[in-house]
């Protein structure tokens, strides 16, 4: 099979819309491609749509599961790469929610070329505290803790695992939506991920980004604050931050019209 | 029969030895047993009217948000879940949890204590990491030439087809090379076998440098070692084996360079492991029976 065949039922790539301009989304830990299904309708007639599952992820190849090399977020970031490569791609505009947002920086430096601008949506560049200079908002035993209730809840918790939206301001109708597909995965598989995401320090690659950065960071979102919002904006050669009056750490899908429109005024 | 203890205060039907919570659908707490006085050192008064959140650990509520309560939305109940509760004193207490939902959204929680169980899984999960890290380094050992740190002969025959395959699937060809150390024998019988170790391990460490990340680099065996190059044609080869030659002079025994013969086959994927080494060493006997320090490639007859 020729390598972009390949890469595209590795990752189950689909390409929807059409349009002058390309977008990659790219989703966050504990879902898949789906979680963007809210956002779809507005973007499609105007762009070309591209979605994927990271591998270990929705509807990917887990054949292609590699323990080592999706043990940090630069195995994830290569996947990013092998689609742009796969498909060819070039001035890519890049969304990612949570964090695919740091992995879609470290492709951006990677390979500049390939892409265009980055949207961050709900992104945090390290989850630990190290206090007193940053608060990532979780300190090493939460997280720790974290790792081992997976381990405790073995089965069950990654059968049902559902988008961390996190707020509980929301409308159970609205939890009860987004929650609809959950994304039965691997445990291992998924715990490596969350490994991967919420062990993470990637604060000192923010000032060798390439690109300029939109983020849109959640008013009220407890996996990621606004001082960490502010934190990446300052950090950021070219970066832009627009606060959601919001609940939550999937502002795509409780809130896709806010960021839709944010998301169109920023790359037309 | 009614259930006669509703409305008794003797037996009280408050006071089981297990935590009894309700929420209503802001998930605020409306009931909670003595449990959580007695076992928890909670007062009524700190738990009535506030979000059931106080109760749980950060890493707890990331987890209700993400699988108790989407499984509890969907499916009205969840049933043996750990999770990590706050006690009154902000002491950490594992849990298992149970809980239903009701049509008005209003939740039934009941909690066990889960120290004893805890504890077990603990073991379980340390006695896990050990078997994990232990069949790594098992792995490592059985793979690896323990001189050169190179891949053995073994791992060379599980990884090669692979690769062989891979040739076959893309369309492109790929490079074996057999390379023998001359005149190894003599150095050994001259000089020990420490010092003809370490001509294998300087060998082995150029082989490893000069290789890309997706050559196959193995020990086959004594003074031999196996390179098996993807995506490499004939001249690309070449230019490969020239260089080989160049790099192994930089190893010297006694002020005198070591000196290399190498056998080169090369197959568009549609050879077997065991052909190609057949071939290459074929090759190899020629460039040793042509004075040795040269590169040969196979020729069919």
């Amino acid at each position: 099979m020729p390598f972009a065949d390949k890469i595209i039922k590795r990752n189950n790539v689909t390409i929807l819309g059409s349009g002058q301009k390309t977008l990659l989304l790219a989703h966050g830990f504990g879902c898949d491609q789906n979680m963007w299904r809210f956002m779809l309708p507005a973007l499609t007639p105007y762009y070309k749509v591209l979605l994927f599952d990271y591998v270990g992820s929705g509807k990917s190849d887990i054949s292609h599961y590699d323990q080592a090399r999706y043990s940090s977020l630069e195995g994830y970031a290569q996947d990013i790469l092998d689609i742009c490569e796969a498909l060819d791609l070039q001035d890519v505009i890049f969304v990612g929610n949570s964090v695919s947002s740091m992995t879609g920086l470290i492709a951006s430096i990677q390979k500049p070329k390939v892409f265009h601008k980055l949207i961050m949506i709900c992104p945090s560049p390290c989850f630990l505290n190290f206090k007193p200079e940053y608060i990532g908002g979780f300190e090493k035993v939460d997280l720790e803790e974290l790792i081992d209730l997976m381990d405790k809840n073995y089965i069950g918790w990654a059968n049902y695992l559902a988008p961390l939206v996190i707020g509980s301001d929301n409308s159970e109708k609205l939890v009860g939506e987004l929650s609809g597909s959950f994304c039965s995965t691997d445990p291992i598989v998924a715990k490596a991920f969350a490994k991967a995401t919420f062990f993470s320090d990637y604060r000192h690659l923010l000032k060798d980004a390439k690109h300029p950065v939109k983020i849109f960071q959640s008013s009220h979102d407890a996996l990621a604050s606004t001082d960490v919002g502010s934190y990446m904006a300052q950090q950021l050669p070219k970066a832009e931050l627009q606060i959601v009056e919001a609940e939550g750490h999937c502002l795509h899908m409780t809130h896709p019209d806010i960021i839709n429109k944010g998301l169109r005024d920023y790359i037309d | 029969m009614t259930n006669q203890a509703i409305g008794f205060s003797n037996p009280k039907p408050d006071e089981f030895q297990s935590g009894a919570l309700i929420t209503n659908e802001n998930r605020e707490i409306v009931y909670a047993n003595t449990y959580f006085s007695d076992e928890l050192n909670w007062t009524l008064k700190k738990l009535l009217g506030q979000s059931s959140d106080v109760l749980f650990t950060i890493s707890s509520k990331i987890f209700c948000e993400s699988y108790l309560m989407p499984l509890l939305i969907h499916e009205k109940k969840c049933e043996e879940m750990q999770l990590t509760l706050f006690d009154g004193n902000g002491k950490r207490v594992p849990v298992i949890v149970s809980a239903k939902m009701d049509e008005k959204s209003c939740i039934y929680w009941s909690f066990f204590n889960a120290s004893k169980r805890d504890k077990l899984y603990e073991e379980l999960i340390d006695a896990r990491k050990e078997l994990e890290a232990q069949a790594k380094t098992l792995k490592l050992m059985a793979s690896t030439d323990e001189l050169t740190g190179l891949m053995n002969r073994r791992e060379l025959n599980l990884r090669a087809p692979e690769v062989i395959n891979q040739a076959k699937r893309y369309t492109h060809n790929i490079a074996l090379l057999m390379i023998d150390i001359d005149h190894f024998k003599k150095i050994n019988d001259a000089h020990g076998h420490l010092e003809g170790d370490r001509v294998l391990k300087a060998l082995g460490q150029k082989l490893l440098k000069f290789g890309r990340q997706t050559d196959l680099i193995a020990r086959f065996g004594g003074e031999e070692f196996i390179m098996l190059l993807p995506d490499t044609n004939t001249s690309n080869a070449k230019i490969f084996a020239r260089r080989l030659h160049q790099l192994t002079s930089g190893i010297e025994v006694n002020h005198a360079p070591v000196t290399v013969s190498i056998g080169i086959t090369m197959t568009d994927g549609s050879h077997s492991l065991d052909d190609l080494t057949n071939q290459a060493d074929g090759a190899l006997y020629e460039a040793k029976k042509n004075g040795r320090n040269k590169t040969e490639f196979y020729k069919e007859t």
